[in-house]
């Protein structure tokens, strides 16, 4: 069981002014979404929290250590960053890309063992891409690939995920596949931060919200205190209405008023 | 998974090439030998004549040309790992240019012809040194960034080279053109390369796995809990030092350290861990070979080693290619 | 007004004394090379060319040389116009020569005719046997007007080669190997003047059959010709070093006997009468391997 804090964070964003800073307590079996408007820099903090960027100022902490006084590799035993967008390089196959997820558990003349191979491939089925074990990654489709990339992160087996955008190129079935996941990861104890754009997935899947503001501000606290529309209309700069489907709160954008299109707070 | 299977096989048969390569490169040659006069010379007896043909000829050129290859083929895809740019070849850095107007510098000035590898040595690694710290620049290095400088300073050492052919009497012209074309006639001892071969292979055994992960770029790399800074200047740094050994032991031998390791991901996938080890057995036996049939196909004349390598390696990367999926 | 009988015998009179002055030599390349006067100005496109212009006693009509011409000592002050493969066209007019002397196989054909396109007279040489080295020197010596001393140089080189023809014209031959460079390992083959100085010696060159003027060659090769002498230049007038790692292969006839000589690069390897001098040097050392037999 993992905690993941920031202290007084102020992530770097390059031209940008540094905004409140951040002290965040992302706790064991909570699930976090971080919503805002494109650019808002949600893959940065994403990126910061998981000790690939530098803060500008403040600090992250992985229980009560600083992230930057620990080894890459110990960071990466409790904490696994889905990324929005991966590389290429070299193909691999699929089961090879879900294995490199036991990497940091590895010594490096070690080579992944029998159990190392179970954890890939029960990941892999979790996602419904074992049957994929074999194909080069390069050749799947944007969904699978998400899919592929998703189950890696499983067989990194993290206290902390970090997700930036999950559902991304996914299909409606399986974005609830992996929200389903993601869930059952926080009801065994880890601690979940997903990047996400829509508000919706936030509003169903997320017990706490952190809401990032263009001009520096922000705020966070539990999800239904937060879904409020007209902050959330400040968010996006785009009038919301509200219903409840099932008893959980959907979001639809509003008939924008005229001359107020484009207006951002 | 695949590869791990196939791995004690594709690395055993590749070991079990190069000792082929290394024999026939002892059995033939402008002297016949009879097998048994070979055997007679290897088990310490023979023909003094045969000996000498063997022991200070044959033997120490083989086993200069397949430390050559190691080196090559393993630098090479080393290199195509850091700069993930499946077209980076040993001397994409300017390595091969540095070592060239080291090389050639030294021939100008009337050196004798020990000085040459030295003088290589020197250059390559100069131009290392230059290509990194002209790449890291105010804003640090990335690998698009160290391609293009090195592209940049190659092209340089380039004009450097013309300027020297230029300089030079008639007289030393050949030795030149041949020094650039890489040839192993130029190989002194082979004992410097392997040297280094060994350790170096031993080296990135451990590395493989890391460098599986870094090639899925440097983000993702960091988040699985590579030390990617550190890694990536190891990797440079080594594949620097083995490309110079390479260089100083045979002029710029094209070819084995960008395609060997393409044949071999084309036919044992993509771990480094396998492709590594895979590279220096597959480069040295391809080198071997081909320098056996340099001096042996047309003799005596010699041929230079690099348009065998060429002759042998490119159909056999085009079939591969070919018929990959 | 003058009469066009006036006018006719004028240019007799004048054709004439152009006449008796025009000079007219074939060069190597087949063509018809012809001067209205003897030259006075003359540029060499090589070091063989300057030595040989030296050597026929058109030393002081020399003007221009291109580097590396270094024999005679006196060579070396005269004003350069760039190398013998980059030559530099505007030095070369702007010298104002009325002859140049060009080298066929080493000069860069196209810029030698663009020197005849911008008017200039260009003899191309190329001997490749000793008969040719005398005749360039008496051709260089009519274009230049110094029969005589052309004349005389070319007989000179002419009978001392005949002389040393006759004298081992029955000697016992003697294989040999000559090492025109170390590293790559080339020699020569028959067709090289310097296997015709082998030959002229009683020797045999064991490559002579080789295609290539200077074929590329591995060790290997040399010890399965197993040649009774090695005969090596080097990287100096005077350093015989490229002999030593041959030493090691005692099982050589040419090791054995001790057979190694050294002969200094420039007496053998330009096609210059300094190959009377290299010629007999070799002729010595091959007669020292028949006493050692």
């Amino acid at each position: 069981m993992t905690v993941l804090t920031t202290q007084d964070l102020v992530i770097d964003i390059p031209g940008r002014a540094d905004g409140r800073p951040l002290s965040l307590r992302v706790a064991p079996g909570q699930r976090w979404g971080v919503l805002g408007p494109n650019g808002v820099g949600k893959t940065t903090l994403l990126h910061t929290l998981a000790g690939l960027r530098a803060p500008r100022a403040g600090r992250v902490l992985l229980d009560d250590t600083p992230l930057e006084t620990l080894k890459r590799k110990r960071v990466a035993q409790r904490l696994a960053l889905v990324f929005q967008d991966r590389q290429d390089g070299f193909p691999a196959t699929v089961l090879e890309t879900a294995l490199i997820g036991r990497h940091p558990f590895l010594a490096p003349w070690h080579r992944e063992g029998a159990e190392d191979l179970l954890l890939a491939r029960e990941a892999l089925a979790a996602l419904a891409v074992d049957h994929l074990a074999d194909r080069l990654v390069t050749t799947l489709s944007g969904g699978e690939r998400q899919r592929v990339a998703i189950a890696t992160a499983l067989a990194q087996t993290p206290s902390v995920w970090l997700a930036d955008e999950p559902t991304n190129h996914l299909d409606l079935h399986h974005q609830v596949t992996v929200m389903k996941l993601l869930r059952e990861r926080a009801g065994r104890g880890a601690a979940v931060v997903m990047g996400l754009h829509d508000l919706n997935l936030a509003a169903r899947w997320c017990d706490h919200l952190l809401l990032l503001y263009p001009d520096g501000q922000h705020c966070f606290g539990p999800a239904e205190a937060m879904l409020e529309p007209t902050a959330l209309a400040r968010l996006y700069g785009q009038p919301l209405t509200m219903a409840r489907v099932g008893g959980a709160p959907v979001f639809v954008p509003a008939d924008p008023a005229p001359g107020a299109s484009d207006d951002r707070p | 998974m695949p590869g791990v299977s196939r791995r004690p096989l594709a690395l055993a048969l590749l070991a079990l090439a190069g000792a082929l390569a290394v024999a026939l490169s002892l059995a033939v040659g402008s002297v016949p030998i009879r097998g048994a006069e070979l055997w007679a010379v290897l088990t310490g007896g023979g023909d003094p004549l045969h000996r000498e043909l063997l022991l200070s000829l044959r033997l120490p050129r083989a086993l200069a040309a397949f430390a050559t290859g190691g080196l090559l083929g393993l630098a090479g895809a080393l290199m195509q790992v850091l700069l993930r740019n499946p077209l980076a070849d040993p001397y994409v850095l300017g390595l091969s240019g540095g070592a060239a107007v080291g090389a050639l510098g030294a021939m100008l000035l009337g050196g004798a012809a020990v000085w040459v590898p030295g003088a290589a040595f020197v250059g390559a690694l100069l131009s290392t040194v230059l290509v990194f710290g002209l790449a890291q620049g105010v804003g640090g290095w990335t690998p698009t960034r160290l391609l293009l400088t090195g592209v940049v300073v190659a092209a340089g050492w380039g004009a450097v080279v013309t300027f020297l052919l230029t300089l030079s009497p008639a007289e030393r012209l050949p030795g030149m053109l041949y020094w650039l074309m890489g040839d192993l006639s130029y190989a002194r001892s082979p004992w410097p390369a392997w040297l280094l071969l060994v350790p170096a292979a031993l080296l990135v055994l451990p590395l493989g796995r890391g460098l599986n992960v870094l090639a899925r770029g440097p983000l993702q790399a960091a988040s699985l809990g590579v030390a990617v800074r550190p890694l990536e200047i190891t990797v440079y740094v080594l594949a620097s030092a083995l490309t110079a050994m390479a260089v100083s032991t045979a002029g710029s031998v094209g070819f084995v350290g960008l395609v060997v390791p393409h044949m071999l991901r084309l036919a044992l996938g993509n771990d480094q861990r396998l492709i590594l080890p895979a590279s220096v057995l597959a480069g040295g036996a391809l080198l071997t070979l081909a320098d056996t049939l340099a001096r042996t196909l047309l003799a005596p004349q010699q041929l230079p080693v690099g348009v065998i390598t060429a002759l042998l390696g490119v159909p056999t990367f085009l079939l591969l290619l070919y018929r990959s999926r | 007004m003058i009469r066009p009988t006036a006018l006719l015998a004028l240019s007799l009179a004048l054709l004439a004394t152009a006449a008796s002055a025009r000079v007219c030599v074939d060069d190597d390349a087949d063509r018809r090379v012809c001067l209205e006067q003897p030259a006075r100005r003359i540029v060499a496109l090589s070091p063989g060319a300057t030595e040989l212009l030296y050597d026929a006693g058109a030393g002081e009509r020399l003007v221009g040389a291109v580097s590396f011409s270094d024999f005679p000592p006196e060579a070396k002050a005269l004003p350069r116009v760039g190398s013998y493969k980059r030559l530099d066209l505007e030095a070369i007019l702007a010298l104002q020569p009325d002859l140049v002397v060009a080298w066929v196989s080493g000069n860069p054909a196209t810029q030698v005719e663009r020197l005849e396109t911008l008017g200039l007279t260009v003899y191309r040489g190329e001997p490749r046997r000793f008969a040719g080295v005398a005749d360039t020197l008496e051709r260089l010596a009519v274009l230049a007007g110094t029969e005589q001393a052309g004349a005389a140089a070319a007989a000179r080189f002419r009978d001392g080669i005949a002389e040393l023809r006759q004298r081992f014209a029955d000697a016992d031959p003697v294989t040999v190997f000559y090492e025109v460079w170390e590293e790559p390992l080339m020699t020569v083959n028959g067709e090289h003047l310097i296997s015709e100085a082998i030959r002229t010696c009683g020797g045999v060159n064991v490559f002579a059959d080789l295609p290539g003027l200077a074929p590329r060659i591995g060790t290997e090769a040399v010890i399965a010709a197993d040649p009774e002498a090695i005969v090596a230049g080097g990287m100096g007038e005077n350093n015989p070093a490229w002999l030593t790692p041959w030493k090691r292969f005692q099982a050589l006839t040419a090791v054995q006997r001790d057979n190694l000589f050294f002969v200094p690069p420039s007496t053998l390897q330009r096609p210059t009468p300094q190959m009377l001098d290299g010629t007999r040097l070799l002729c010595d050392h091959l007669e020292r391997a028949r006493a050692r037999r």
